[in-house]
């Protein structure tokens, strides 16, 4: 890629980040319709009953109340909260439709049940009081293993024994002969690990405004990431026509996965189509950690084995992924633990498995990442041990496996490119491996420190696992500017920003020119939506390559103005001239002005359109490192210094990424050591659930100093060389975090979190206190 | 419940508001003033989303009645640009990419304001100590704390 | 679940009297507000259910006035938390106070929350109830029957449960002078920075002639009130103290809770780090008292 660049690779800050900064940008909560009503919903307390009646008389004769539904209202038509019929490529249709929008049966403390429309708020909270429901409980199970067992109670009917699916590795994941590779491997190291139920805690709860006119068009303002399929199973859910839908994406107050599914939005539009009126429903944030998809937790046994040398010889991943009363994409985020950690490495000789299990359980769906983390945490721990019995430097292992650009990758197509050692050598230089690792165990009294690593392997978009189809529209208004339809939502990662960026690169001219028109379904064509770190690669791709055709229809305009053939034509700082004779030129404004306002016949609105489809998928990958400090008395980790060396192609946006990664290292932080998601053994309830209980990271609790390398070697299928780098900032965090603790104190931490109270039991077992 | 007439500057303006007791300033400002970049996210005190200044102090909307906030001074998110002139703050968290998602941003915007009326020349620790009951789910703070440094170091040159 | 609070009653006493006359009507039923930032968010939650509000912020024998006296500080009951943590006189002959409130992380919650209000909630986490259990503090009560001073250390009964009668209010903070050669300092554990204390622990040393004149240890959430631990105390006093005492106080101090296992921690782990966070508190509070 040898053209200059002007745009492209430049610190921009999107343009709606003002709004965000003055308090105008409008999020759902902050959405406000004429006549509008407050919605709330009636979540189940038990985690598994049978709902016998519902009385909803005393609730319905309150003042102000308009509406009270139950599961008698709703559609008699199931439902996927993860949207049915996604096509997979290769496993088939796998989201199954389990749930109607209002429960027939309990599930999971949380499972809405009822839900009411009311004038104001605090009458909806007090009508939700008078609802009476006579449960009939049932006995209930949590636990993924006692789910599997002969007996147990069954969430749903069809699954038996609860078994969701049972996935095996797709084909080019399954190589070799295990067994054998073991057999013929100088050190084996399998260990058990367990991850638990990372919930996305974005900022804005769950919310949803929608509303349902005469006509019976549907207005629905969702966050959900996923603008286009929801709109689809909206029309499915209630037999209304897609055209008949909006759905809008305003502002949204962060998303992290948890958006990937939609929740309360068909019972706001239920509630809408009965009462005639607009209705906002909001969840509290309460509401938000019971009845919102969290990540998938994993049970899973990590086994490797490696030659003398260092080289990896066999590997087998044994998944249990923990659904909850619905399927959402637990079976997707189960399954793909399998690529994402069978793909890492170079190895001759894996397989692996993955049941993924129904439980009275808060629903497990996507988060950031994907179930990268969650596998990545047991590999790359399990790697470390691997060095530790070999006697060789887990950089130098590491090295030595790593798979190199035109070898097969974690989705089964050929690596486009890959700098993963330059991630690993730079990481490990910046954070002063060499000087630091194991160097540090017997100072500072009961402080000591250590550094640790991880590395990981990711996608842009989910080809060929899921179609990736974006689209983009580009038209040249009459003064030059350019409007820019696309439809990703911007949950707060930047895509409008990097998007931009790409077309201004692609039309020449300059991104202060480009007007993104996004956000509705009725306005943009179709687009995937923002999902496993695609926008960039996949809608950059489609944006790049309308930029080429509406130019190439500037050009052809300019070309009849100056009486020059197009090709000799080019454009800059908003001039379009002779590249021969750069004195010659005509502006872009007065091109794309003749060409409105043309009074010899033949207007025309200088505009570009493409349908872009992936048909290669370029891995982006990282290294992360960490150093530590432990508290051998208290088990506290501090960690002083995080690094993360990126290879995201060439960065559109190096501002951008940083910030990506950066945000991962918060969540990383929390995933590894925080965050636990507890449900009470007893009752089912979820005894986490709001931030006073289950504990994110705050400024305190951040590396001392965070820094993101950005190798920035472009990709080449990438718009402009750029790879996806939405999710890597995650990955690798907790287990850098992890063997970092190894290297100060000697203990491997094999469940997640990683809490002080586990780490001081792991000393005191190592070596039992002296009395 | 029998509703009250309150009084509030909010911004500057004068508002006469009448409230039932159990409304909250979040409630008033957000429902009644339609002035809904005061966010509210856990409603328990915990993640600082909406934080106002009352009087100049950080507080919290969510946890305060709008009774007990009669006769007393708001500074929303609304009211920190004057004059069409966004605050160094404002300028600083744009320009500096502390800006993603944007829902923690009023919040974080106002307590680093409060923070530099009382200390106008922070450092990196003084910065992260005070925003500790700010959450942000999308930045991992780092650039946060490079604006508030900015902006601190921008309002120190301009004498302000 | 919720997001609004439920409908009460709303009263604003001017005087003290008025506020104990409107607490003897109503008893249980009313609640006194004074930060909010406890009561409110119980309120949301539905874990507290009054139907009258009585918020003392307006009475005007009340103030939140940190001053000297003759018999050492007075904190006024409206005193906020960061006002408390700012004072210059608190952070010169109060240390651990300051170091205990300074622990608390945010801002907001300091600059809204009132002392007496942290105080009030009786939780057996609070990081404020320890150091003023070891700077001895006590407490002035105002009722229907007048006035009277209640030592720190006899304020709590149990989770939630304090000696304050429904219709009583705390009208001060009240700290004896600091003896000369005394130290004190105050740590905590805890899941993030911003967060409830797992396990906290204050201790105040008075030094004399070498030899430990007076310890007193306090810890908080490993029992069902903050407490002090006498027997730890016991083994410091008249000692000098070398590591080896101070080691053997703390694994006193350990004995002596009754830690539970909850989601912030275990009770073994509670237990385990109650001995070292005294031990390194009582480390702290003599180098500070010998400095």
């Amino acid at each position: 890629m040898s053209q200059k660049l002007t745009c492209v690779g430049k610190r921009i800050t999107q343009k709606d980040v003002l709004l965000k900064a003055t308090g105008e940008a409008r999020y759902v909560p902050d959405v406000r319709l004429p006549g509008m009503l407050w919605g709330k919903v009636l979540h189940s307390p038990y985690p598994h009953a049978k709902i016998k009646k519902i009385d909803k008389s005393k609730a319905e004769k309150l003042p102000g109340v308009a509406a009270v539904i139950t599961v008698e209202d709703a559609p008699k038509i199931l439902w996927a909260r993860s949207f049915r019929d996604m096509p997979m490529a290769p496993s088939g249709a796998l989201q199954r439709a389990d749930e109607y929008i209002l429960a027939d049966k309990a599930r999971y403390v949380g499972d809405p049940v009822a839900a009411i429309a009311a004038v104001d708020e605090k009458t909806a909270e007090e009508a939700l009081e008078l609802i009476e429901v006579d449960y009939e409980q049932l006995p209930f199970v949590l636990d993924p293993f006692e789910a599997i067992k002969p007996g147990a109670p069954l969430v749903h009917d069809y699954a038996k024994n609860n078994m969701a699916v049972h996935l095996t590795p797709p084909p080019f994941l399954v190589k070799g002969d295990v067994e054998k590779g073991f057999a013929e491997s100088d050190v084996v190291v399998e260990e058990k690990f367990f991850v638990s139920k990372q919930v996305a805690c974005q900022m804005e709860t769950q919310s949803c405004v929608a509303s349902v006119d005469s006509s019976g068009k549907i207005t629905c303002y969702s966050p959900c990431q996923l603008a286009h399929p929801f709109r689809r199973e909206l029309g499915k859910m209630f037999n209304v026509p897609v055209g008949k839908i909006n759905v809008i994406n305003p502002f949204v107050g962060g998303s992290f996965g948890c958006r990937l599914s939609c929740h309360n939005e068909p019972i706001c539009v239920l509630l809408s189509m009965k009462t005639h009126k607009p209705v906002k429903l909001v969840y509290s944030k309460e509401e938000d950690f019971i009845s919102i998809d969290t990540r998938t937790p994993h049970y899973y046994t990590v086994k490797m084995g490696f030659k003398k040398d260092g080289t990896l010889n066999a590997m087998n991943l044994d998944v249990t992924t923990w659904a909850g009363g619905y399927l959402s994409r637990a079976q997707l985020a189960g399954g793909i633990t399998l690529i994402w950690g069978l793909g890492h490495y170079r190895c001759p000789n894996m397989n692996g498995s993955c049941d993924v299990i129904y439980t009275n359980t808060t629903v497990a769906g996507a988060g950031r990442g994907f179930g990268n983390p969650a596998i990545m945490w047991g590999v790359e721990e399990v790697v470390d041990m691997a060095a530790e019995k070999l006697g060789m430097n887990p950089v130098e292992l590491r090295l030595k496996n790593t798979k190199q650009t035109g070898e097969m990758a974690n989705m089964g197509l050929p690596i486009e490119s890959s700098y993963i050692d330059d991630c690993i050598r730079e990481g490990a230089r910046a954070i002063g491996w060499d000087e630091k690792r194991g160097k540090n165990k017997g100072g500072n009294g009961t402080l000591k420190r250590g550094v640790g690593m991880a590395t990981m392997t990711h996608c842009s978009g989910a080809w060929p696992l899921l179609i990736e189809h974006s689209n983009a529209f580009i038209k040249f208004n009459e003064d030059g500017t350019a409007d820019l339809t696309v439809n990703p939502g911007s949950p707060g990662t930047h895509i409008w920003g990097t998007l931009s960026q790409i077309a201004a690169e692609g039309l020449g001219i300059p991104v202060e020119d480009i007007y993104i028109v996004t956000g509705e379904t009725d306005k943009t064509m179709f687009d995937l939506g923002s999902h496993a770190s695609r926008s960039t690669y996949v809608t950059g791709n489609a944006v790049l390559e309308a930029a080429r055709l509406a130019k190439k229809q500037l050009l052809e305009r300019a070309g009849k103005i100056l009486s020059e053939s197009p090709d000799d034509l080019d454009v800059r700082d908003r001039q379009i001239y002779v590249k021969s004779n750069p004195e010659k030129k005509t502006s872009v404004a007065n091109v794309c002005s003749q060409a409105i306002y043309n009074l010899k016949g033949d207007s025309m609105n200088i505009s570009g359109k493409s349908s872009w489809c992936s048909h290669y998928n370029s891995i982006p990958t990282a290294a992360y490192f960490a150093e530590v400090e432990v508290d051998t008395e208290t088990g506290e980790v501090k960690i002083l210094n995080f690094v993360t060396a990126v290879d995201c192609g060439k960065a559109i946006n190096p501002m951008t990424v940083e910030g990506q990664c950066e945000g991962g290292v918060q969540q990383g932080v929390g995933y590894g050591l925080t965050e636990d998601y507890v449900i009470n053994k007893n009752t089912g309830a979820v005894e986490s659930n709001n931030f006073t209980s289950y504990k994110m990271p705050g400024t305190m609790d951040m590396p001392e100093t965070t820094k993101t390398i950005i190798i920035d070697k472009p990709d080449p299928k990438g718009p402009f060389g750029a790879k996806g780098v939405g999710e890597p900032g995650l990955v690798g965090v907790a287990p850098a975090i992890g063997n970092a603790i190894h290297d100060a104190v000697g203990v491997w931490m094999k469940d997640l979190p990683a809490t002080p109270e586990k780490i001081l039991k792991a000393l005191m077992e190592k070596s039992p206190q002296q009395d | 419940m029998k509703k009250e007439i309150i009084n509030l500057t909010v911004n500057g303006t004068l508002h006469e508001i009448s409230v039932e007791p159990q409304v909250t300033l979040n409630e008033v400002l957000r429902e009644q003033l339609d002035l809904t970049g005061t966010k509210l996210s856990c409603g328990a005190g915990e993640c600082g989303a909406c934080t106002v200044l009352i009087d100049g102090k950080p507080e919290l909307s969510c946890c305060t009645l709008a009774m007990t906030a009669n006769g007393k001074d708001i500074l929303t998110i609304e009211g920190l640009a004057r004059d069409g002139e966004l605050h160094p703050l404002q300028k600083a968290f744009v320009e500096c990419g502390a800006i993603q998602c944007g829902f923690c941003t009023p919040g974080m915007l106002l307590t680093s304001k409060a923070l530099l009326d009382e200390n106008p020349d922070p450092t990196r620790e003084e910065v992260k100590s005070y925003l500790s009951g700010n959450l942000c789910r999308c930045t991992g703070y780092v650039k946060i704390v490079d604006a508030v440094l900015a902006a601190a170091t921008e309002m120190n040159k301009g004498g302000k | 679940m919720f997001r609004t609070l439920k409908p009460f009653g709303y009263f604003e006493p001017k005087t003290i009297e008025e506020a104990i006359g409107a607490l003897s009507v109503h008893g249980a039923k009313a609640k006194v507000l004074a930060g909010g930032v406890d009561l409110v968010p119980r309120l949301r939650k539905r874990q507290a259910h009054p139907e009258y509000m009585i918020n003392i912020q307006q009475i005007e024998e009340l103030d939140g006035i940190i001053k000297e006296t003759a018999e050492g500080l007075r904190i006024g009951a409206l005193a906020s938390l960061r006002s408390i943590e700012l004072s210059p006189l608190v952070k010169k002959n109060y240390f651990v106070l300051h170091e205990a409130i300074h622990s608390i992380a945010s801002i907001q919650v300091k600059t809204q929350g009132t002392a007496v209000g942290n105080l009030c909630v009786a939780t057996p986490a609070s990081d404020v109830a320890p150091a003023l259990l070891v700077l001895d503090a006590k407490f002035r009560i105002v009722g229907p029957s007048g006035e009277k001073t209640v030592p720190a250390e006899n304020f709590y009964l149990g989770v939630g449960q304090t000696v304050l009668q429904p219709n009583e209010i705390i009208t001060e903070i009240l700290l004896p002078k600091p003896q000369a050669k005394t130290g004190g300092a105050f740590l905590k554990l805890v899941r993030t920075a911003a967060d409830i204390a797992k396990v906290n622990a204050a201790a105040t040393l008075t030094m004399a002639d070498g030899a430990c004149k007076e310890a007193r240890i306090a810890v908080g959430s490993v029992a069902t009130t903050v407490l002090r631990v006498k027997k730890a105390e016991g083994v410091l006093k008249e000692q000098k103290l070398d590591l080896k005492v101070i080691e053997t106080a703390a694994r006193a101090a350990a004995e002596e809770v009754k830690p539970i296992s909850d989601l912030r921690s275990t009770a073994e782990y509670r237990k385990e780090t109650t001995r070292v966070l005294v031990k390194r508190a009582l480390e702290k509070a003599l180098e500070r008292a010998k400095a």
